[in-house]
């Protein structure tokens, strides 16, 4: 697994992994995370712009961004907390509580919504027993409903953590699910570390 | 199951020709496939050269409002020694739309040579891409893309061999569709909310960073190798006067055969409705056409005849937006449909200013009182008055985004609302019964 | 309208018909403001820089442009020609209202805004009577964002006011938006509230009642009140305030506009102090030492009669004062009459300190470790600055002399403070044990209860009204004083502040010039407080 990151893109890496460490104390002070940060500082004018890229840092390490997190971030570029709460909260893409290890945003917007989507998502909501937002009880899922995900034609798109499934209907909801707990048993699917920087397609 | 469909018309796929062909993601594939020639072209002319020649293909921005690419760019000023930006605006989120993120995974070296180009036309330093913070997979492609073309030299200092230095960025959104509004963009490029500004400062004065910026579309920049390496009138030879070239279109809703097809500007819409997209996946009526993405006004079926032009579309009373056609058969419920498009922007909305702030989620509301069959018939009058109030108030245009279909499913579709109504005692329909019962019981 | 110090770069525009003349730069919105008009607004506050031209509400029509504009950003041109009250902007601002109140609670009975609220206000002037809104509302509940603030996120319009005071005048990033969209609201950082000296100005700045001070909850309804312009007594900056009183009881104080010291803001230890000057035990009625060395209760007539006898037998003994930089310049100039009379060269004073705060916005608002509004008229009439507790170092039992004592709680003074054989006179408005030994006390009003000028630590010369009735028979120092001054021979007895003022003012070369109504509301500079010190003034007195 490669750790060299260009730090033209340093600071456009995914955020929204699997494989989640979950570590305790600072990310940005030492190691991946200082260097991250210093990367992507270098790529703009002006050190609060980097925000975006480090809070999506924070939450591709944790899975989440708690207000410890938010403090941190606020030290390290030199802004208020309480700045950082207010775009960190802005953006709902950023995790403010803890969701499960496969994160399933299912877009109802209007033309997944001509073509099921809302039967799709009340599948998931059933095979997973939970309620929007909610972590599952093994802590595999969790179900959101999404606004647009920016692939109308293969409706009905999902987005599981970093990547779309296309073209999912209510039938194929327990088959996918069946995947992913699979995925994550035998520990043999390309984990999310892995697939970082890569361009190819899932399936 | 990535592209499904080809375009039927194979009239003129500039754009997507490459789309669907794995190799021209890589640059070994893509210089291949002559790419990078029309920046080495470029980097032989002045920033006025490559102005004039955008100006002269009459390009118009692809992001949905349209204004004249040409013009936009000879808006930077000229001399002085701030830095001038370039922010490649890849938040593609119009519901409708995903054309945007098939350039991205399929030709993104032909998205970096349309910013560099666009970049030294601007005098730009640095070029941000703003990627929408959901599409990751393309990103990732982009990104390998970025690194591939920095190491070779067409990317950082001396591009292409030249005297001349740009850097690109790839910068992540994390979920607000008002990113996409271009002072959203660039407050969000900032690292702030993506709380749009009220105009002045204009970005050519006063951009991202507080200096002179250009924000385009990533479809628009991907257009602009093929006019310098062809030329003006190459361009010109499709479309109309005002609306010359091509354009990628995407197709979606109760579809035969969804996705990207590139047009000739112009083509009747029945066309790519019909043709390309092969009428409806249930073989019904259609009912229904959102032609530019959901913040453009509905078409009812009879309505497709016209062209797919900026002016065409206009005078059928709707806009080409982003070119992404919405189709509804005939088992549509357009409240439903309404209701659900109008959710999106309520939870889009950045919340500044009170007309869309407070208008977009009490539309909302009213509409799902009328879907849940407890609406009454001033709730239409309202919802007309409503669209009056949130027209043309306010810092950005995401409250007429919704003004757009909600008033053309008033006009075109009444009947969808009425047929919802509250069926009251007293009210005439069920007059009958109810009240002759009573009377009787008077009695 | 008259026009004043415009020079040829002004540029004229038409507001509903009036001709206006402004510099360059004005916004529409100010502009209509010189033509007296006042174009409804919320998210603009005068006091606070950035302009946002988010609430809409304040949008004008301008001939030639297609859209409404938003006055408060839009920069006034020459030959522009704006409506503020045509059918379009009519419409535009009863939508704006109607917007703001679809999810608005409609608790005007038990919102302390009620009466002063801009919403309200706006509503009622629109005309709206009745509402279209037949869905349920959006409920987002309160949060204590301060020790005493309440937030009421219901009645909150997102005008961003509280969030741009903090930031851009405190320049304390604390308050900001969290989320968006019709689910945005106030907040501080989670587990964090504001801890800023000037954070109380943010309930001032909301022009609704979602932020609310907890000790004003439920206190009063606007209607209920009655508003004085005043001083505040926290410290040597004196903002300008309005005292706002229900039943003799002061409830709430607001800052009034002053741009030479406090521009619209305050600190919040002003409000506190001012709140708390309800407190204390109050000397109400004279007390005179009666044959039998005991004090008893007297009217004003006998215990003036009898104080001025004393004075008489007493002749000038010389001796010792202690002053207050709390008194009035009034009251500080006509004991000063008194002590000259007595012989009483020295007067000490002590002025209670604190931590300083300033406000990055505001160079002129600070909030100053004196905490007494008038040291520097303390120190104008001859008082000089002592350290510590006056009274510990004073209070010794005399040999004869006089000891004078103006408004001094006397803390620290021992048992036999003021024991003796001289003259010990108490003029305060509390009656605190170390003054069980004067000969008589006479009871004053406090500053709130008065009217009369402090001179801050600027040297600036403010007035203040009287907002509270003083309790019993308690009277101005300066009243007092210039009755018990006053016989037969040496001129009348003074009861109108123009003429207290006057009195003064002629007397004492730093006010030279200045009248009480030429001062104004918003105060005048002394010319050099500490050099315009008076010399004694000999003979006025006698």
């Amino acid at each position: 697994m490669s750790r060299s990151i260009h730090p033209a893109v340093a600071g456009a890496q995914p955020f929204q992994l699997a494989v989640r460490e979950r570590p305790d104390g600072p990310l940005l002070q030492t190691g991946e995370g200082k260097e991250r940060l210093e990367m992507v500082l270098s790529r703009y004018p002006s050190p609060r712009a980097a925000l975006l890229p480090m809070l999506g840092y924070v939450q591709s390490r944790k899975g989440w961004i708690e207000p410890s997190d938010m403090n941190e971030v606020a030290e390290a570029l030199g802004l208020a907390p309480a700045f950082v709460h207010s775009v960190a909260t802005f953006y709902t893409m950023y995790n403010k509580r803890p969701v499960g290890r496969h994160f399933i945003q299912v877009c109802t917007n209007i033309s997944c919504h001509l073509n099921g989507a809302g039967e799709v998502l009340a599948r998931f909501l059933e095979e997973t027993e939970t309620r929007q937002g909610e972590v599952s009880a093994t802590g595999e899922f969790t179900v959101i409903e999404a606004e647009c995900l920016g692939a109308c034609g293969f409706a009905t798109v999902v987005q599981v953590n970093d990547r779309y499934l296309e073209c999912v209907t209510a039938e194929k909801v327990p088959e996918i699910l069946k995947e992913l707990r699979d995925s994550a048993r035998s520990g043999a699917a390309a984990s999310d570390e892995a697939r970082r920087g890569s361009g190819e397609r899932s399936p | 199951m990535s592209y499904p469909h080809r375009s039927d018309l194979e009239t003129s796929t500039r754009l997507s020709r490459y789309q669907g062909r794995p190799e021209a993601r890589a640059l070994d594939g893509w210089e291949r496939l002559g790419g990078y020639e029309a920046l080495r072209k470029a980097c032989g002319m002045s920033p006025g050269e490559i102005t004039d020649v955008v100006k002269a293909s009459g390009l118009r921005g692809r992001g949905g409002a349209g204004f004249p690419t040409g013009l936009k760019w000879s808006f930077m000023p000229e001399g002085g020694d701030k830095p001038h930006y370039l922010c490649c605006n890849a938040d593609e989120s119009e519901p409708g739309a995903f054309k945007d993120r098939e350039v991205i995974r399929w030709t993104p070296h032909l998205l970096l040579e349309g910013c560099l180009i666009a970049a030294r036309a601007i005098r730009a330093e640095h070029v941000y891409i703003y990627v929408r913070g959901e599409f990751f997979e393309e990103t990732k492609v982009l990104n390998r893309a970025v690194v591939e073309a920095y190491e070779r030299g067409y990317i950082g200092p001396n591009v292409a061999g030249t005297d001349w230095s740009c850097d690109v960025t790839v910068h992540l959104g994390a979920g607000a569709y008002i990113a996409g509004e271009e002072t959203g963009l660039m407050n969000s490029l900032s690292g702030n909310r993506a709380e749009p500004w009220a105009k002045p400062p204009f970005p050519a004065q006063s951009g991202v960073f507080g200096m002179p910026t250009t924000v385009n579309n990533v479809e628009t920049l991907a257009t602009v190798p093929g006019l310098i390496a062809h030329g003006a009138e190459w361009y010109r030879q499709w479309g109309s006067d005002k609306s010359p070239g091509t354009k990628l279109w995407s197709c979606s809703g109760h579809l035969a055969r969804p996705g990207n097809y590139e047009f000739e500007l112009g083509v009747p819409l029945r066309d790519i409705i019909f043709g390309a997209c092969g009428g409806t996946h249930s073989g019904k009526a259609v009912k229904a056409v959102i032609p530019g993405g959901s913040s453009t006004a509905f078409l009812a079926g009879d309505e497709l005849d016209c062209a797919t032009t900026y002016e065409g579309l206009q005078e059928a009373g709707s806009s080409l937006g982003t070119a992404s056609p919405i189709v509804m058969d005939a088992s549509t419920d357009i409240v439903a449909a309404m209701r659900r498009i109008a959710q999106f922007y309520a939870h889009e909305s950045c919340g500044q200013c009170v007309q869309c702030r407070e208008g977009t989620s009490w539309v909302v509301r009213i509409l799902q009182r009328i879907e849940a069959g407890d609406g009454a018939p001033r709730d239409i009058d309202t919802l007309y008055d409503l669209c009056e109030q949130m027209t043309g108030r306010t810092i950005c245009v995401l409250a007429d985004s919704v003004v757009f279909p909600l008033r053309s499913a008033l006009d075109k579709f009444r009947a969808d609302f009425e047929a919802r109504m509250k069926q009251r005692l007293f009210a005439p329909a069920a007059a009958a019964g109810g009240s002759a019962r009573l009377a009787t019981a008077g009695v | 309208m008259a026009d004043n110090a415009m020079n040829g770069s002004a540029i004229e525009l038409t507001i509903d018909g009036a001709r206006v003349k402004v510099p360059p730069g004005t916004r529409v919105i100010d502009a209509a403001e010189r033509a007296g008009i006042v174009v409804p607004r919320y998210c603009y506050h005068p006091g606070i820089p950035s302009r946002p031209a988010q609430c809409r509400v304040c949008l004008v029509e301008v001939e030639g442009r297609p859209k409404l504009e938003p006055s408060c950003t839009l920069p006034a041109a020459d030959g522009m020609v704006v409506r503020t009250a045509s059918d379009v902007v009519s419409e535009a601002r009863r939508s704006v209202i109607e917007f703001l109140l679809v999810n608005h609670p409609l608790d005007c009975p038990i919102c302390d805004a009620a009466g002063q609220c801009m919403l309200q206000d706006y509503a009622y002037s629109t005309n709206q009577l009745e509402s279209r809104v037949n869905e349920p509302k959006l409920v987002m509940g309160r949060d204590r964002i301060a020790d005493d603030i309440l937030y009421f996120a219901d009645r909150c319009i997102i005008c961003t006011c509280c969030v741009r005071f903090m930031s851009d005048v405190a320049e304390d990033n604390v308050l900001i938006v969290a989320k968006r969209g019709s689910k945005a609201y106030i907040d501080t950082f989670p587990g964090r509230k504001l801890d800023n000296p000037f954070q109380g100005n943010i309930v001032d700045a909301c022009p609704v009642g979602a932020l609310v001070h907890e000790d004003f909850l439920f206190k009063a309804r606007a209607w209920d009140m009655d508003a004085a312009a005043s001083v505040c007594p926290g410290c040597s900056t004196g903002c300008n305030v309005m005292i706002e009183t229900k039943e003799n009881q002061i409830v709430r104080l607001k800052p009034r506009y002053n741009g030479a010291v406090n521009s619209y803001w305050m600190c919040d230890h002003g409000r506190r102090c001012l709140v708390m000057t309800n407190r204390g035990v109050r000397a109400e009625t004279p007390l005179i030492r009666d044959d039998d060395g005991e004090l008893r209760p007297a009217g004003w007539a006998e215990a003036l009669e009898w104080t001025r006898g004393k004075i008489e037998q007493a002749g000038s003994p010389g001796g010792e004062a202690i002053v207050s930089p709390g008194a009035s310049n009034e009251s500080l100039f006509f004991l000063r009459l008194l002590l000259d009379r007595l012989g009483i060269e020295s007067a000490g004073f002590s002025v209670p300190q604190g931590e300083t705060a300033s406000l990055p916005g505001v160079p002129t608002l600070k909030l100053r470790a004196d905490r007494a509004p008038n040291v520097a008229g303390a120190e104008m009439f001859g008082g000089e600055r002592a350290d510590g507790e006056l009274a510990a170092a004073t209070g010794r039992p005399r040999d004869g002399g006089a000891l004078v004592v103006l408004d001094d709680q006397l803390d620290g003074a021992g048992d036999s403070f003021g024991e003796g054989e001289g003259l010990f006179l108490y003029f305060g408005a509390r009656l605190p044990s170390a003054a069980r030994h004067a000969d008589a006390v006479l009871p004053v009003a406090t500053f709130a209860e008065m009217d009369g000028t402090f001179t801050n630590a600027d040297g600036r010369v403010q007035r203040f009204h009287q907002a509270l009735a003083p309790p019993g028979i308690a009277r101005p120092a300066w009243m007092v004083l210039s009755r018990l001054l006053a016989s037969g021979r040496n001129g009348r007895a003074i009861s109108d502040i123009r003429e207290a003022f006057a009195r003064m003012a002629e007397s004492t070369p730093a006010f030279a010039g200045l009248t009480w109504d030429g001062i104004g509301l918003k105060g005048a500079s002394v010319a050099d407080s500490r050099a315009a010190a008076p010399e004694a003034p000999a003979g006025t007195a006698g």
